[in-house]
């Protein structure tokens, strides 16, 4: 495995080095750079048949939107129920490994709506959100949050209870339910931009 | 060490891992949040001061 070469802390390093290369990137010239040369893809967006389709039918885009809002609405109860028993707040009565599994699953269904349908949206407005900084916002939450869900959180969740630290499973808990909250606050903010 | 203790210790190691990556993410957005929302409600008082004094 490739990754054993980091040693026994690979994880660890990797998430170091993830953040450290999104600070240097946000502080540095790239950004600016890498941010000019998107242009052209976003303008292709907008001549594509979803682009077309999105900016020329109202109700398909209205009806795609109308999922993506649906799909916002159950990763966010399957983020709130999931990290609410982690807290002890909710369905406490219910064993915690089998709420996070079934969770998860309604998080990865509500992930791939949110994705797909986002897309569709994205084509048709590609050009007005490329200029938006709120957008850009809300692609580094979402990015945030899907790598903090899969990569760090998971691994961790789906081990036997009382292996992982319990306070570390509450603050990971907080943290996912701050994610989630600023990627569905930048998202609706989105809407009101522009 | 036996191949059973040699397993168990690795599998300490990954769990170590995976909780000191878990601590370092959970710190960093966690202080890049209070960051980002401490900036905005100042931005808002400031707003509202100009608009009433």
């Amino acid at each position: 495995m490739p990754t054993s070469l980091l040693g026994p802390y690979t994880r660890t390093i990797l998430v170091a080095a993830v953040l450290a290369v999104t600070l240097g990137f946000a502080l540095s010239g790239a950004r600016g750079e890498v941010h000019g040369g998107l242009l052209p893809f976003f303008e292709w967006l907008e001549t594509t048949w979803l682009g077309y389709v999105g900016k020329t039918w109202g109700a398909a885009f209205a009806t795609i939107q109308a999922f993506h809002l649906l799909g916002l609405a159950l990763l966010g109860g399957a983020v709130l129920v999931a990290e609410g028993r982690i807290l002890g707040v909710v369905l406490t009565e219910v064993e915690q490994g089998l709420i996070i599994s079934r969770c998860n699953a309604v998080f990865n269904i509500a992930m791939a709506t949110l994705v797909a349908t986002g897309i569709f949206m994205a084509c048709g407005v590609a050009v007005k959100i490329y200029y938006l900084p709120v957008y850009w916002y809300k692609m580094l939450a979402l990015g945030a949050g899907a790598g903090f869900h899969y990569l760090v959180r998971q691994p961790l969740v789906e081990r036997a209870p009382g292996e992982v630290n319990p306070w570390l499973l509450k603050l990971m808990a907080v943290v996912s339910i701050m994610v989630w909250f600023t990627v569905a606050a930048t998202g609706r903010w989105i809407g009101f931009s522009g | 060490m036996n191949e059973r203790e040699q397993g168990e210790a690795r599998e300490k190691a990954k769990l170590v891992d995976e909780q000191l990556a878990a601590l370092i993410a959970c710190g960093s957005v966690a202080i890049f949040f209070v960051w980002y929302w401490i900036g905005q409600i100042q931005s808002v008082i400031e707003l509202l001061r100009l608009a009433y004094g």
